[in-house]
């Protein structure tokens, strides 16, 4: 992988003055996904489906490309299993609003979710009376696939909604037993894959996955752009979640009658630069290739931890072992605040999350007050890596 | 408390800079416990911690970890220093308002909102004896002045004014208009004693002596002509002369006054008077008794007759 040619494709990685370690937030985006949007609003910023001149045309043939595009990164069977989003929060809701969820059906989920694929079961388990129950991890974070097992035994579980790699400490679950796990005991699997699609290939029909869901903004797309997957079959049966407007084949004024998928779910005016956006970062990923990205990572991983693990007051959440976290290295300095840490690391123009990522539960329940997130991305060097290390080291003999 | 501190720190700095507005109002959260309610904001006093601390870390490592170790010492040191200064200068704003300079009364002392010293300015006695110590405010005083030896009109009211300038002085002839402005427009018993700066307006002296005596309704005019007249003629006798024939005087009356003894005598027990009082420079105006010294707004002779706001 040539890192000084890609890093010049990224306009704030061009002068090496910003460190930028919070792509699990959000990526940086390329010049390309850039000039992309840029295409769509200054040549042909129409409506997309509705109208019918040329410039309406064009947008319902990028976004139809964009569709295929993504549906081939995944590999999924039909490009109308693909339905565009605004985010894995979206997705998840959606599923959770329409798949037609009654009293005593069981949803399952780690106990590491973050709270998009908490905080709707917790919504549906006051609503409707569902059960959700929570698979807890082993001691070192990692799923804990016998008590999984054990859970779908005892259960008739409906749903098994579950992160394929954590937000919180990057280690991946084991998603294809997961998923054998969950279709012998006929439930179906919904994967959070915020943090797993930027970094590995996901391939849908190897997996037998159900569902996946997946943001565009922390894979090089524009923000606001989100991807869930489904079986058409599936799909077909949902109720639709956000309704009106490109829903519909036709209404009078009592009744309507809907589209197929994926327009059925895809509500309202569509955010079409995003979309035609979010193709091109698919189609740069591709490019450089996801095993390659995954192997950057790991090794900026493993640099890092081993650095870390030679300050003493520094914990690291997860499992030591870096190849176990991918991209993703969270940690914690005795008696110092963590956003502290985070603030400091920005005055010196390393950029870094802190606090409880969206996974309060989980911080809670180990009392912990948050971590600082280094998340890595393709993009990032060993030589940030140094210059983050060194700025740690001086922050915390000030802080300590 | 951290958050207190800032809230009004800032609060104080915010008159003056929007940054510091935005600030205030980020700490006035948090002293509120609002911050805390929103997930994703961190705690107001580690972000300024760490901002400062951020700044220092480049210049010093060991100076950022004195800093950091005693944060909310310091903080209050700071607070205390913020207040004490705001306090300073909400004086120094109400001192201009009231005296026309921040720094007091007849202070001399730089004062940003009239740099270049204009309500102070004075033109200086060189006429006065030598004295071993430089004449200050606090030695201005009417203790030994007998009014009623110089022109003065209106002596029924109740409050007093005595201006001692001259008719060459800069800042008096500045300071004038709106000193006649100020006795005109108010009840005021209103003494004017001519002190000359320099010998070559001595002369004058006896002429305001003269004519005061000639005639009293007739003065105030003259009196006001002569300021109005350039410096060049008020130098020749002559001028001032005709300026009196002008207005009906008598001249050959007043010349003949003007070298009597009897008025050097009186002259001499003027400028003995004056130079009891202490003045060091002209216009010195004094109202009810406190020193008004150089060309104050007209704002400032107006509060000189309002005590309550003297202090
Ligand atoms: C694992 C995981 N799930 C869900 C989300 C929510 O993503 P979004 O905010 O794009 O909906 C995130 C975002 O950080 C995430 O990391």
């Amino acid at each position: 992988m040539d890192l000084q040619h890609i890093r010049q494709d990224f306009p704030l990685l061009r002068d090496n003055k910003i460190v930028y370690f919070d792509s699990a937030c959000q990526s940086l985006r390329s010049q390309s996904v850039i000039d992309k949007i840029v295409e769509y609003y200054t040549d042909y910023p129409a409506c997309g489906g509705r109208s019918m001149h040329k410039l309406a045309a064009r947008v319902t043939e990028e976004v139809d490309a964009a569709r295929a595009t993504i549906a081939k990164f995944l590999n999924a069977k039909k490009k109308e299993e693909i339905i565009f989003t605004r985010n894995t929060t979206e997705g998840i809701n959606l599923i959770a609003n329409s798949l037609g969820f009654k009293s005593g059906d069981i949803v399952v989920t780690s106990d590491k979710e973050h709270n998009s694929n908490l905080i709707p079961w917790q919504v549906l388990a006051e609503k409707l009376g569902i059960k959700h129950l929570i698979v807890k991890s082993l001691p070192d974070n990692t799923f804990d696939l016998a008590a999984f097992e054990t859970l779908l035994k005892k259960n008739k579980v409906k749903l098994v909604s579950i992160v394929q790699t954590s937000n919180l400490d990057g280690v991946t679950n084991p998603i294809e037993q997961i998923i054998n796990v969950a279709h012998q005991h006929q439930a179906l699997v919904s994967i959070d894959a915020a943090q797993s699609a930027p970094h590995e290939k996901i391939d849908v029909q190897k997996l037998d996955a159900d569902f996946v869901v997946f943001s565009g903004h922390k894979m090089l797309g524009p923000s606001g752009t989100g991807i869930l997957y489904g079986k058409q079959k599936l799909l077909d049966n949902l109720q639709p979640f956000l309704v009106g407007g490109d829903t519909v084949a036709s209404s009078t004024y009592t009744e309507h009658e809907f589209l197929p998928v994926p327009e059925k779910f895809e509500a309202g005016l569509q955010d079409y630069a995003g979309i035609i956006g979010l193709a091109e970062a698919v189609r740069y990923l591709q490019k450089v290739g996801l095993e390659k990205i995954a192997q950057q990572e790991e090794e900026l991983n493993e640099y890092l931890t081993t650095e870390l693990l030679k300050l003493p007051k520094v914990k690291i959440l997860g499992p030591e072992d870096a190849k176990q976290r991918g991209g993703i290295v969270s940690f914690y300095v005795e008696k110092v605040d963590v956003h502290q840490i985070a603030l400091m690391l920005s005055e010196q123009g390393i950029m870094v999350r802190s606090g409880q990522h969206c996974v309060h539960s989980w911080f809670n329940a180990h009392q912990l007050k948050g971590s600082v997130r280094v998340s890595f991305y393709f993009y990032n060097t060993k030589e940030e890596v140094d210059r983050f290390v060194r700025e740690l080291k001086k922050i915390m003999n000030v802080l300590l | 408390m951290f958050c207190f501190i800032a809230l009004i720190v800032f609060a104080i700095l915010g008159i003056f800079s929007a940054s510091h507005r935005a600030l205030a109002k980020e700490a006035f959260q948090c002293v509120f416990r609002r911050v805390t309610l929103r997930a994703c904001n961190t705690g107001f006093k580690e972000k300024m911690q760490a901002k400062i601390l951020g700044k220092l870390i480049n210049r010093s490592s060991r100076v950022a970890k004195f800093v950091s170790h005693r944060f909310e010492l310091l903080a209050w040191i700071f607070f205390i220093l913020s207040i004490v200064s705001t306090v300073w200068v909400a004086k120094g704003v109400y001192d201009f308002y009231v005296y026309g300079n921040c720094n007091g009364l007849n202070s001399t002392g730089f004062c940003a909102f009239d740099p270049k010293g204009n309500n102070s300015a004075v033109s200086t006695i060189s006429t006065r004896p030598c004295s071993l110590k430089p004449p200050t405010e606090s030695d201005l005083t009417l203790k030994n002045v007998n009014v009623s030896l110089f022109p003065t009109k209106n002596t029924q009211a109740k409050n007093k004014v005595v201006l001692i300038g001259c008719y060459l002085c800069d800042y008096t002839r500045k300071a004038y208009p709106l000193i006649k402005k100020f006795v005109t427009e108010n009840n005021v018993q209103y003494t004017f004693a001519h002190y000359p700066t320099k010998s070559a307006s001595s002369y004058l002296t006896a002429y305001v002596d003269c004519a005061y005596q000639q005639n009293k309704d007739k003065f105030w005019e003259w009196n006001d002509k002569m300021f109005a007249s350039s410096k060049e003629d008020l130098f020749k006798p002559e001028y001032v002369q005709s300026l009196l024939g002008k207005e009906g005087y008598d001249v050959g009356k007043i010349k003949a006054c003007v070298n009597s003894q009897a008025t050097k005598t009186l002259v001499n027990k003027q400028i003995d008077q004056l130079v009891g009082t202490g003045v060091y420079g002209t216009p010195t105006l004094f109202i009810n008794g406190k020193a008004f010294v150089g060309p104050k707004p007209y704002r400032v002779y107006q509060f000189g007759l309002k005590p309550f706001l003297f202090f």
